[in-house]
């Protein structure tokens, strides 16, 4: 990884009258990799990614993309970069074919090849006027835009939204494509599978603040692991031990979930209460995330 | 029902400002012209005398209304109720397609129309909301007419005929509200209705047979294809009869009708307009922010453009006829040369100039129409994807003012030449094509200033341009057409820029008064450029 961060942010902090979306976020992104951006709705992905993008004004903190201000050389960054918002909005008169190249005239003209491959691969008819196409069809006219042009950074605020699961793969084979080619990409996504794919390292962030930063292996040794036993007679034992959450009954098993350091007190009373099964799991990448989503505000 | 009446208490809530806005802002222009007639013409000599000069003005008459006797109300109306009329409908217009076509753009329609309620509820309930809109600016018109110092009979038949006229605005929209694919559209197409209504009764007027004391006109049959001239046809303050607004009513039933017809049987979200494929890759105009300001103001600057055409060659057409009949009708002759001793009130200029005049509130609301494109790109969020690319938001306001600016210049020079070339027709030198496109052009710059307002408004206030934008053309047409009448001082009238339009080629042009109206827009545009660059993009 190299260590010059591509988007930098810091104590970044943007505020809408009294509201606060963003409380000191700490953002980086490294040259080279896929990153997630993730959080619950509401957290301040897209505010985060309009202040990168130089459409809104941060409040105070620092934010760079290219080592550059986002909002005094907006047009300096928007060169090397290619966006697509979550909720594309095209112009109803302009076909989709028509949209495509507008949007990548103005970032220098696309690749004639490649624009053809992309209409084809994401099976979008570019004759139809924006009007008549359906939500996951605009969403493709955004993307084919966005890949037509090689880009040093893509910004994605979740992008699949409303694209199908073959789409979808199409997706992320053009992110694999984009990165393969050395290009930087962030991801806002709610789709996990997507993430857990894509991404090289996550940043999940919960009321403007970031809340977990890191690859996602260190994310999943950070986190839980589900027991499921059977055979225990005294519960409380397993339930007292910090450490032990959601402790409940499933049949004649008792299923609970272990952050990694209590593991060895939690395998040792289970021994001692000489259980007779034992199943344990890795904490799938959901129930990280639920966990980090649904912590009471 | 119960569904019924929760859309349109919805649709009410939903509306209560903006309608409260309209309809206590009509109430108060009623209230303020029948003052300022009770006031300043308490004279029944005076007001004859003034009767007299419009009836022997056919521009007058076209513009303002049709003469109906010399009484205190009978002047007021005359010179109200036309132009309260073009309020009433374009409030009732408004409200339609609000609640109907751009309301199924957006894609609010659809989850109302998931609902257990008939596919054509949610119009019933507009039409009732613009009825119900309708029958309170009646209300408080006629109470303003009365407070104005007008008699009772006349002040409720007078409402009632403005009323008439928004009643049938309401099902006008709803039918092609129907028709348009887009609110936009819907909006335009019936705001033309509007202005072509008031166009056409001001034709029927201004061939209309003035009666011998001149002291009213009797319209031609062409006013009767005008819900306005219905409305005039009430004569309030005269004979008042409410027999032709029996006309309003049909018109209202059958049109309401046929509108929540076409709604039931009608594809939620589909219109009229065939939606075609069209190209696969752009054209070279369609990569480039300019091109693309181009292409998003091509469509409607057509339809100012047919407006204005339209508009000049009536002026250029029916000034000849009108002069012609002054000229055959002796005592109106005798009127105008004791009115005008140095002669130089030709009828035919006269009458043109005054028609360009409103040429020159058409350019500027086409040009007013293009800047606030700006707003609907950003609040619609196509603006984020088009300034998420090296596009500078100086580059694309820039761009956006320039076709802006361009389409006053169209639309002026446009309604200039039809003028000319539709004199040149019915015989006049060819000298008067050129004179008469200069003439068009001379109110370019006032337009001009408009369009920079609503470019700052954009910069500075972006959630209010739309409303800003709009309401300051009108404030501006209400200074430049009533403001001597209403006694706005006159630093005040002079704050309208077309306060400063020479109303050529009555008047010289004034080159000073030309060149501070463009510096002003200059500086206007240049400063929204600068303002612009210091604000969050907000939907
Ligand atoms: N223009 C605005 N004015 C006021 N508040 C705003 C504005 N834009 C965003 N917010 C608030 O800022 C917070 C963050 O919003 P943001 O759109 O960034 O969330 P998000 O993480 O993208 O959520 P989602 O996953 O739903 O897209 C929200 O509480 C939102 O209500
Ligand atoms: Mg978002």
């Amino acid at each position: 990884m190299s260590p010059t961060p591509l988007i930098e942010t810091s104590a970044l902090t943007k505020r809408f009258g009294r509201a606060t979306a963003l409380d000191g976020l700490d953002l980086s992104v490294s040259d080279g990799e896929v990153h997630g951006f993730l959080g619950p709705n509401g957290a301040g992905k897209s505010t985060t990614i309009r202040v990168l993008l130089g459409l809104i004004r941060r409040t105070s903190g620092s934010a760079h993309v290219f080592g550059l201000d986002p909002w005094t050389d907006a047009q300096m960054i928007h060169r090397d970069l290619a966006y697509v918002p979550g909720d594309v909005s095209l112009w109803p008169g302009l076909t989709g074919g028509e949209a495509i190249d507008l949007l990548t005239s103005l970032r220098g003209g696309a690749d004639p090849q490649r624009r053809a491959e992309l209409i084809e691969a994401f099976e979008l008819d570019p004759r139809k006027k924006a009007r008549t196409y359906s939500k996951g069809n605009r969403q493709k006219v955004a993307l084919i835009a966005a890949f037509a042009r090689p880009a040093r950074l893509y910004i994605f605020d979740e992008p699949s939204s409303g694209l199908d699961p073959v789409m979808e793969s199409v997706f992320r084979q053009q992110v694999l494509r984009a990165r393969a080619e050395g290009a930087t990409v962030l991801l806002s996504s709610h789709v996990l599978s997507e993430v857990e794919q894509l991404c090289d390292r996550v940043t999940i962030i919960r009321d403007g603040v970031v809340v977990e930063s890191g690859s996602l292996d260190e994310l999943r040794h950070l986190s839980r692991t589900s027991f499921r036993v059977a055979g225990i007679a005294d519960v409380d034992a397993v339930r007292s031990i910090t450490g032990v959450h959601d402790v409940h009954a499933v049949g004649g098993s008792v299923e609970f979930e272990v952050d990694s350091d209590a593991i060895p007190a939690v395998l040792a009373a289970v021994a001692q209460q000489r259980a007779t099964a034992v199943t344990a799991a890795p904490a799938s990448l959901e129930s990280l995330f639920l966990r980090h989503y649904s912590v009471t505000r | 029902m119960r569904a019924f009446l929760t859309i349109l208490g919805t649709q009410l809530r939903r509306d209560r400002w903006v309608l409260s806005f309209w309809i206590a802002g009509i109430a108060v222009f009623g209230l303020a012209v029948a003052a300022a007639i009770a006031g300043q013409f308490a004279d029944e000599a005076d007001r004859a005398a003034i009767v007299a000069i419009s009836v022997a003005n056919p521009a007058i008459v076209f513009a303002r209304g049709l003469p109906d006797g010399s009484s205190l109300g009978g002047v007021a109306f005359f010179t109200g109720f036309a132009f309260t009329a073009v309020l009433a409908g374009l409030m009732s217009t408004f409200l339609v397609v609000r609640h109907s076509r751009a309301d199924e753009e957006t894609g609010r329609a659809e989850l109302l129309g998931a609902t257990p309620i008939a596919r054509s509820t949610t119009l019933a309930a507009t039409i009732v909301l613009g009825a119900l809109a309708n029958l309170v600016l009646v209300a408080l018109l006629a109470a303003a007419y009365v407070a104005g110092g007008l008699p009772l009979e006349g002040s409720l038949t007078a409402a009632l005929a403005v009323g008439g006229v928004g009643l049938v605005f309401v099902s006008v929209a709803a039918v092609v509200a129907q028709a348009m694919p887009s609110g936009r559209g819907a909006n335009g197409a019936s705001s033309a209705l509007v202005v072509g209504a008031y166009l056409l009764r001001g034709i029927g007027d201004a061939l209309g047979t003035p009666s011998d004391d001149l002291m009213r006109v009797t319209p031609s049959a062409i006013s009767w294809l005008s819900p306005i001239g219905w409305g005039q046809a009430t004569r309030p303050y005269t004979e008042p009869t409410l027999l032709p607004l029996l006309l309003s009513l049909a018109a209202f039933v059958v049109l309401s009708g046929w509108a929540i017809a076409l709604r039931s049987s009608r594809d939620l979200g589909s219109s009229l307009v065939p939606e075609r494929t069209g190209r696969a890759t752009a054209r070279l105009g369609g990569r480039s922010v300019v091109g693309l300001a181009w292409r998003l103001q091509r469509a409607t600057l057509l339809g100012w453009l047919a407006g204005s055409v339209v508009l000049g060659g009536l002026a250029g057409g029916l000034a000849p006829v009108i002069a012609e009949a002054v000229a055959d009708n002796a005592s109106l002759s005798a009127l105008i040369a004791r009115l005008t001793p140095g002669g130089s009130g030709d009828t035919t200029e006269v009458f043109i100039a005054a028609l360009l005049g409103i040429g020159g509130i058409l350019a500027g609301a086409a040009g007013v129409q293009a800047v606030l494109r700006l707003r609907a790109e950003e609040a619609e969020g196509r603006a984020e994807l088009l300034l998420a690319t090296p596009v500078s938001r100086v580059a694309w306001v820039g761009a956006t003012s320039l076709v802006a600016a361009a389409s006053v210049i169209i639309v002026t020079l446009a309604m200039g030449l039809a003028t000319g070339a539709a004199l040149f027709r019915s015989g006049g030198a060819a000298d008067d094509v050129l004179t008469y496109a200069g003439a068009g052009l001379a109110h370019a710059p006032a337009a001009l200033v408009f369009v920079a307002v609503t470019a700052l408004i954009f910069a500075v206030a972006p959630r209010v341009t739309i409303a800003l934008g709009w309401g300051l053309l009108v404030i501006g047409f209400v200074l430049g057409q009533f403001g001597e009448l209403l006694q706005v001082p006159e630093w005040l009238q002079a704050v309208s820029p077309f306060f400063h339009t020479s109303a050529a080629p009555v008047v010289e042009l004034d080159v000073v008064a030309v060149f501070v109206l463009l510096g002003v827009s200059a500086a206007g545009v240049a400063v929204a450029l600068v303002a612009l660059r210091r604000r969050d993009l907000t939907t």
